[in-house]
């Protein structure tokens, strides 16, 4: 049984990670907001932490990276990521549907393009040899910082939908002008479910900077906002449970179906197309999952005994 | 100077036929088509095939090769034909089931993304990720480049940019003319204006619907070859950029307005054209912050209709 | 509420529109509108379908941007301000159309308009401190009071979405209250009712404003339900104003009998 830890250490940790991403998409979603924005946050907290533990900036003693500067880098690029959240997203969340969705997909790769261009960030080599915090070859250890991360976000999360500020976004994600009528301030509660989304994706960053060794501007690209809306459409989008529960199905099932492969009993080219063809299957996943669990696995029809709400099409004006 | 226009407006050309696949597509469905990206790497892949190119090391069909080399003019012409198919594949698969449902246009473009995750991954699964070289020969006896300057100072234009502003432009121009002038054009305008009427008065909205996505695969198609002629195919991911870029040009140019999408794209590879050697690595990012911009200061683009909210 | 306007000078006038005009293009849907509103005064707005009164209603609350004209609340300029200040002024309203949260209860729909009313932010709130535990009580009792006082407190858990029509109607009442409003506007509120519901909802009407002290501006289709409930009326056709009085004065103006009936 360690054995299998052992050897899954490193995905049972990603998994826990991309968990705890798919959150970070999770909120501006409640309130209603589209945002593929956050592995451009992801990103930039984890060149925060790779700039900040090159050595030059912080001193430490023994053979691993101490624990609680790597907590202090998390603080930081939350903190980072939130203040370029606002900068970003006051004037951006004006905009409705696709066109912020578009806005924060024009983000994301203005953030990969300069992070290729700029010399702190190593451009397109990137950085390597980040610094460890533990000395543990299967990266099992990393669970101590990520477990406890994702389940603050998800206490956090489900907080969030049974207080006051949570039924605002809720109440704009439902019907903004409503809401807006009713003495809420759209656009003040919209950059802040942004704002809360951008500093946990920043933290996951620096986190993964660690985790991963190296950091470079393939981190954070439009394939992995494919990825994080896949974890939310499959898990759910209207419990936080969702996102948390695709996040961790999808980034496992590459690896499963790779391992299911190796265990020989199938045929060979059957095998072979699981290892190679693991994104083929991910993109039929995708597609399957949209046309055929279009609320996903995770459904309120779960936790009440109630139809399903049939969804219908909107055509949203840009702002 | 003379050069970067030329240059701008050559890739300028091949951004405003790959956006018009955008565009047809969203002027009759009101969604973005994000595996068109995808449709663009196909007609690449496609063509480069007709052209008699061999496959390389890696894949299922490694070291494969078509029996026959067709001349570059067919070879584009079926190329794209197949990715408009493609293209229509993609509508009964990804976007039909969701349209009769009424579903969100969200799942719409999550669905159309997963299309074309399992496009550009089924490509590197069958011929690998190499880089994928045209023949040097496809135009024929005509010349590697036209000297624009004098014997003193001469401006050499390759002779790919040239043919590609002219390709851009003919299909332009037949484009401009059916949808304006044609029987078909005008139904194609009545559907995109309001596809319940259309229905009504007898138009086949689910023909034009298909119609629609053909046209739009093979200009994806046709882009892509360009593209891969003029340059290179980078490998399956080389669509993808390409794909995000269309983005910016169609909301520049307005969604859904075609001379929107050609406006947009020459500005934009105009815009690309003009940025200083020192800043080169940059030139992608200004796509990206033009769009931005755009949908802070204008979101409707630039031949964009306002869109009021009913209250 | 949370804000006061600051007015002017004593007026006996609560709420008032000078010429309040919104053009769309070519067309004008409302044209140089004015009147005034007296406090606790319960205010009708007539005209046929397409006269302009729901826009009229947009501007008023910010959801539309008026072209030209003003609006004063206590004499205070409110014209450019966006729907959720003119909420917190005290303005609150239902919909023609019916604008519920409807994937929600009722209950929390009715919570969600205390927003303005309440404080607490997502730091308090997530770690659940005193203050905040107290206020979200606070909201929930306020809540279930409004359902009561419109007869939903027994369904106060059930989605809005699944209500009849005219339960609906009463929730976004409740919903409005909840706003502790000094204006409240009424958008088609007897809409779908019958004979009976429509003498309750005038008599529901009076008392509300006598209860918590409003005053009322009702957009209505059925003329004679606003002759009995309103003090004074006033009449659009065409986006303008042709007609404006106690409902005696109204009912036999000629301007407005032909409006609604067309010259012989």
């Amino acid at each position: 049984m360690t054995d299998f830890f052992a050897t899954n250490g490193f995905l049972i940790v990603s998994m826990t990670l991309a968990a705890t991403l798919a959150l970070s998409l999770y909120l501006p979603l409640m309130a209603g907001q589209l945002s593929l924005a956050s592995p451009g946050f992801y990103a930039l907290g984890g060149y925060i932490a790779a700039v900040l533990s090159d050595g030059k900036h912080f001193t430490w003693s023994g053979q691993t990276y101490p624990v609680p500067l790597v907590l202090l880098e998390m603080a930081l690029a939350g903190l980072a990521c939130a203040v370029l959240a606002v900068i970003v997203g006051v004037p951006a969340l004006r905009l409705r549907g696709i066109y912020l969705a578009l806005a924060t997909i024009a983000f994301v790769e203005i953030v990969r393009v300069v992070s290729l261009n700029v010399e702190i960030t190593g451009g397109a080599v990137g950085i390597f040899g980040i610094p460890q915090p533990y000395d543990d070859p299967s990266k099992l250890a990393y669970l101590w910082i990520a477990g406890p991360l994702l389940g603050l976000a998800m206490v956090f999360v489900a907080r969030l939908e049974r207080i006051r500020v949570g039924r605002a976004f809720t109440a704009i994600r439902e019907d903004e002008l409503a809401a807006d009528a009713m003495g809420i301030n759209p656009t003040g509660y919209k950059v802040l479910a942004f704002t809360l989304g951008a500093a946990l994706a920043g933290m996951v960053g620096a986190l993964s900077a660690h985790f991963i060794n190296t950091w470079n501007a393939r981190q954070g690209t439009f394939d992995a906002s494919i990825g994080l809306l896949a974890f939310v459409l499959i898990g759910g989008s209207r419990s936080f449970l969702g996102p948390v529960l695709g996040a961790m199905i999808l980034t496992a099932l590459p690896e499963v179906l790779r391992q299911t492969a190796d265990t020989g009993g199938l045929p060979a080219w059957l095998g072979q197309f699981m290892k190679d063809g693991r994104l083929i299957i991910y993109g039929v996943l995708l597609v399957l999952g949209t046309v055929f669990l279009p609320q996903g696995l995770i459904t309120p029809a779960l936790f009440q005994r109630r139809r399903p709400s049939p969804v219908r099409a909107k055509v949203e004006p840009p702002a | 100077m003379l050069q970067q226009v030329l240059n701008g407006l050559a890739i300028g050309s091949v951004y405003a036929i790959f956006a018009l696949g955008y565009t047809l597509v969203f002027s009759i469905l009101g969604i973005i088509n994000f595996a068109h990206g995808a449709v663009f790497t196909l007609g690449a892949y496609f063509t480069y095939t007709l052209l008699g190119g061999a496959f390389g090391f890696n894949g299922l069909l490694a070291n494969g090769q078509l029996g026959l080399a067709l001349p570059f003019v067919v070879a584009l012409l079926v190329g794209s034909g197949l990715a408009g198919l493609v293209g229509v594949g993609i509508e009964r698969l990804a976007f039909r089931p969701l349209r009769l449902r009424g579903a969100d246009p969200l799942l719409t473009l999550v669905s159309s993304l997963g299309m074309a995750v399992l496009i550009t991954n089924l490509i590197q699964y069958l011929v690998g990720a190499e880089i994928y070289n045209f023949p040097s020969d496809i135009y024929g006896t005509l010349p590697k480049a036209v000297n624009f300057g004098t014997a003193a100072a001469p401006v050499p234009v390759r002779t790919v940019q040239l043919v590609i502003i002219a390709v851009s432009a003919a299909i332009l121009v037949v484009l401009t003319l059916a949808i304006n002038y044609t029987r078909f054009g005008k139904a194609l305008r009545a559907v995109a204006e309001d596809a319940t009427t259309a229905g009504l008065l007898g138009i086949n909205t689910d023909r034009f619907i298909l119609l629609t996505f053909f046209l739009s695969g093979s200009l994806g198609g046709v882009a892509g070859t360009l593209i891969a002629s003029s340059v290179s195919i980078a490998g399956p991911y080389f669509g993808i950029a390409f794909g995000l870029k269309g983005l910016a040009v169609i909301v520049l140019g307005g969604l859904g307005e075609i001379p929107g999408a050609v406006l947009g794209g020459l500005i934009i590879g105009l815009a690309e054209a003009f940025v200083p050697p020192q800043y080169s690595g940059y030139k992608d990012a200004v796509a990206f912050a033009i769009l931005f911009a755009v949908l802070l200061v204008r979101p409707r683009g630039l031949l964009g209709r306002a869109l009021i909210q009913k209250v | 509420m949370s804000e006061s306007a600051v007015p002017t000078a004593a007026a006996p006038t609560l709420l008032q529109a000078e010429g309040m005009t919104r053009r769309f293009g070519g067309l004008i849907a409302v044209n140089n509108v004015s009147f005034s509103v007296a406090p606790g005064e319960i205010f009708g707005l007539i005209g046929p379908n397409g006269a302009g009164k729901t826009t009229l209603f947009n501007l008023m609350t910010g959801l539309i941007p008026a072209t030209s004209g003003r609006l004063r609340l206590r004499g205070a300029d409110i014209t450019r301000l966006p729907p959720h200040r003119i909420a917190r002024l005290g303005i609150a309203r239902t919909f023609q159309n019916i604008r519920l949260f409807s994937n929600l209860s009722a209950l929390q729909n009715v919570m969600i308009a205390r927003h303005s009313l309440t404080r607490t932010g997502v730091v308090a709130g997530a770690l659940g401190l005193p203050a905040a535990r107290r206020e979200e009580a606070a909201t929930r009792r306020r809540a279930l009071e409004l359902l009561d006082l419109v007869g939903l407190a027994d369904r106060a858990a059930g989605q809005a979405r699944n209500f009849a029509y005219g339960d609906q109607r009463r929730l976004e009442i409740a919903r409005a209250l909840a706003l502790d409003p000094t204006v409240l506007l009424l958008d088609e509120p007897a809409a779908g009712m019958n004979p009976n519901e429509k003498a309750e909802l005038s008599a529901f009407t009076r008392d509300l404003r006598d209860r918590f002290r409003l005053t009322i501006v009702l957009i209505e289709h059925h003329v004679p339900l606003v002759m009995g409930l309103c003090d004074r009326i006033a009449v659009l056709n065409f986006g303008q104003l042709i007609a404006l009085g106690d409902p005696a004065t109204v009912q036999s103006d000629p301007a407005v009998i032909e409006a609604y009936l067309g010259s012989d």
